[in-house]
């Protein structure tokens, strides 16, 4: 038997200087990362400002400001119900479909120019009612019947667009006649568009839901791992259910407001915007994979591209050279503003 | 077995049945081939259809109303393709109703002018008939095919452009700054309307200058927003705004509207919508729209439908045509305030039943207001 090292008979202490130096190490590149995710995707969205502003001296004027935050208010709404589906780790594609139902109730429940009186107030009621029976459908099949969100919200989208389209059915345009409605969306109040304020308040009501309470709560914890979420008793069935409600009324909502914006109604009120959404909330740095990301990065993802589109045209690119050009740019400015994350987003696959 | 190896069978036994299912359609379209030789349909064998490219805009609905008003003139079942914006959509529909073997007699306005050649190798295997309206590939001419691609029609692009130019230019009395809004920028309808807009500006209307043009895709959404953008990079630089259809121009409308310019701004399009009618008449914006052309989706769609049916029946010989009747250019008349009324008549509750009357009375190519004007090949600048 070989002698035994004697520094090992008695307690020693351990030099845990380099595993406390790692661990600080950790936390401080964290905190880093946490502050410099959104912050490259400010700066990326800087940038374009200062470009654009460049370009055409009419982009940074207070006229085009509001211009910008008008078209950015209802993808801001109804980016806030995508952002916290996606932070389950689900989507939502009935955007568009859900818009042009809740929109073609609407205006069809509103005073226009098919007739009828309206029913003032309780038009928005029973719009956003059936945009809700659409999420809870949504929610109810996606977590009872165990389909897959993708699937089941794209059925949804055109079950909304063909709502919408028997409601539209042959007639004309309906327009809307409620004169104090007109123009609503982009009237100013305190300097701002009337669709902003409805936007900053979503947005304030959606941090608040994810802050403070079970539900935003639950819903980070199922994204993060559902089976420990459900092994720790917290009630996923319900909060699934109810995060696709509310996703379906913001899009109902996002629906009303676009037919307001046109003035009139159609069921393709919505077109397109599915696709400035989804966007939004993935370069915003929420994972679609769930359970990281947060709806202020959503709002950074919404005016980046809002501010793109405005640019381009204003900036004067050739029309047939925009949607490529602004591809490039978008890429870019993500490649630039996730590069501190891209080990982590989740979509890489 | 465990849930996602089950869900996976699942999902390959669909994919096979998906598969097995096309191959069959292709069968059966294959198997109806020969339809050249087969000389006339008997009237009670033939159905009816009508393609549209959505259900959503009254120019399309109106295609609808027309096809409805033809098959309960003539007593013929009537199938509707909504074809939802996509061409995908559109062959499958079309090639699965071709697949129950029926005689078609078909209305197709397509959705890109790239789907009519399948469409039309389809009707032809399947022994239909065929009339495409508005979007077709300039070489592509139904003299080159078969009988069954009976016509290719529309109403001219240019006309309707130096139509909408010539409302513009005199309403700003020859002088100042317009924006336009074309449609799809690959489509031809759209093109040739901006090539008529463009060339009477430049011949007729030097002071007019073209400040910008932003393709919209037909979608009155993105025309809104387009012109939201434009206003703010203009401002009350712009005196007039032309957009290639009126869904569009009612979405640019809007967008001046709030922004509290649409007194000072001048609007011209395409298509007089029973909607732009009524702005119109009501002196909508300081009179904002001078200027629209007239013609009716549900002329077209009973044109269209019509020539077909009777190459089918064998009452007319598509290869015995003058190449005039089988790629056709329709009238359009340009409409301004001061002749609006005269078409009101045409908006009327069975005006498509009244058309269509006419249409049986004096043949596809007679039938005020829409009379055959030109055509035999692609659209020139003259």
């Amino acid at each position: 038997m070989a002698q035994r090292n004697p520094t090992l008979d008695r307690p020693v202490a351990i030099d845990t200087t380099a595993i406390r130096v790692r661990e600080q190490g950790i936390e401080r590149r964290a905190r880093f990362r946490s502050i410099s995710e959104p912050l490259g995707l400010l700066i990326a969205l800087v940038v374009l400002l200062i470009v654009f502003s460049l370009l055409n001296d009419r982009f940074l004027t207070i006229g085009n400001a509001q211009n910008i935050l008008t078209q950015a208010s209802i993808p801001l709404i109804i980016a806030v119900g995508a952002t916290l589906v996606i932070l389950l780790g689900s989507i939502d594609l009935s955007v568009e479909g859900v818009m042009g139902a809740a929109g073609m109730t609407w205006i069809l429940l509103t005073a226009n120019s098919r007739g009828g009186e309206g029913l003032g107030a309780w038009a928005w009621v029973i719009a956003l009612g059936v945009a809700l029976l659409f999420g809870l459908a949504n929610g109810l099949i996606f977590t009872g019947l165990k389909v897959p969100s993708f699937i089941v919200t794209l059925g949804m989208w055109y079950v909304g667009l063909g709502f919408a389209t028997i409601l539209y059915g042959r007639d004309l345009f309906p327009r809307l006649e409620d004169a104090a409605l007109k123009g609503w969306t982009s009237q100013l109040t305190l300097g701002l568009p009337n669709a902003f304020w409805l936007a900053l308040l979503v947005i304030g009501i959606g941090l608040a839901v994810v802050r403070y309470t079970r539900v935003g709560r639950v819903a980070l914890a199922i994204g993060n791992s559902e089976t420990i979420a459900r092994a720790a008793g917290l009630p996923a069935f319900r909060v699934k259910v109810a995060v696709f409600a509310i996703a379906a009324v913001l899009s109902g909502l996002g629906g009303i407001l676009a037919t307001i914006q046109l003035d009139i109604g159609s069921p393709l009120v919505g077109s397109g915007l599915l696709f400035i959404v989804i966007p939004a909330v993935v370069i915003g740095g929420t994972s679609l994979g769930g359970g990281r990301g947060g709806i202020l990065r959503t709002v950074l993802g919404v005016f980046l591209l809002t501010v793109l589109n405005n640019g381009l045209i204003l900036s004067g690119v050739d029309t047939s050279w925009q949607s490529a050009v602004s591809g490039v740019i978008l890429v870019a400015a993500i490649v630039f503003a996730a590069w501190s994350h891209r080990d982590r987003l989740g979509v890489a696959k | 077995m465990s849930l996602s190896s089950q869900r996976g069978r699942i999902a390959r036994a669909s994919a096979f049945a998906a598969a097995a299912s096309l191959a069959l359609v292709g069968c059966t379209t294959t198997a109806g081939s020969g339809g050249e030789d087969a000389g006339p349909i008997a009237k009670e064998d033939i159905v009816l259809v009508a393609s549209v490219i959505n259900t959503a805009n009254p120019y399309f609905t109106a295609n609808i109303e027309g096809a409805e008003a033809l098959a309960a003139e003539l007593d013929l079942p009537l199938e509707i393709v909504d074809s939802e914006n996509s061409s995908q959509t559109e062959i499958s529909k079309i090639q699965a109703i071709l697949a129950q073997g029926k005689k078609v007699v078909m209305f197709v306005n397509t959705v890109a002018s790239s789907d009519t050649p399948t469409i039309v190798d389809a009707v032809t295997r399947a022994g239909g008939y065929v009339s495409i309206w508005w979007n077709k590939p300039d070489e592509f001419e139904p003299w080159d095919q078969s009988d069954n691609f009976v016509a290719f029609q529309k109403h001219p692009g240019i006309e309707s452009g130096r139509c909408n130019a010539q409302a513009i230019g005199d309403a700003l009395g020859g002088e100042g700054n317009v924006i336009m809004l074309p449609g799809v920028a690959d489509s031809t309808t759209s093109q040739t309307r901006v090539v008529g807009f463009k060339a009477e500006l430049e011949e007729n209307y030097p002071g007019i200058t073209i400040l910008e043009e932003q393709p919209s895709n037909w979608d009155p959404v993105l025309a809104n927003q387009n012109a939201r953008d434009m206003i703010a990079k203009y401002g009350d630089e712009i005196d007039a705004v032309w957009s290639a259809d009126d869904g569009m121009q009612l979405g640019a409308l809007q967008a001046f509207e709030d922004a509290g310019l649409l007194e000072q701004v001048k609007f011209a399009s395409d298509g007089l919508y029973p909607d732009t009618v009524e702005l119109m008449k009501e002196g909508y914006g300081n009179n904002a729209i001078v200027g629209e052309t007239f013609h009716r989706g549900y002329m077209a769609s009973a044109i269209g439908l019509y020539t077909a049916y009777l190459a089918a029946t064998g009452e007319i010989d598509p290869s015995e045509l003058p190449n005039e009747k089988r790629t056709s250019f329709f009238d359009i008349k340009c409409v301004t305030p001061d002749n609006l009324d005269e078409y009101a008549q045409y908006d009327e509750p069975g005006a498509a039943a009244a058309f269509v009357k006419e249409l049986i009375e004096n043949g596809p190519w007679d039938t005020e207001p829409a009379t055959l004007v030109g055509g035999g090949g692609p659209e020139v600048l003259d």
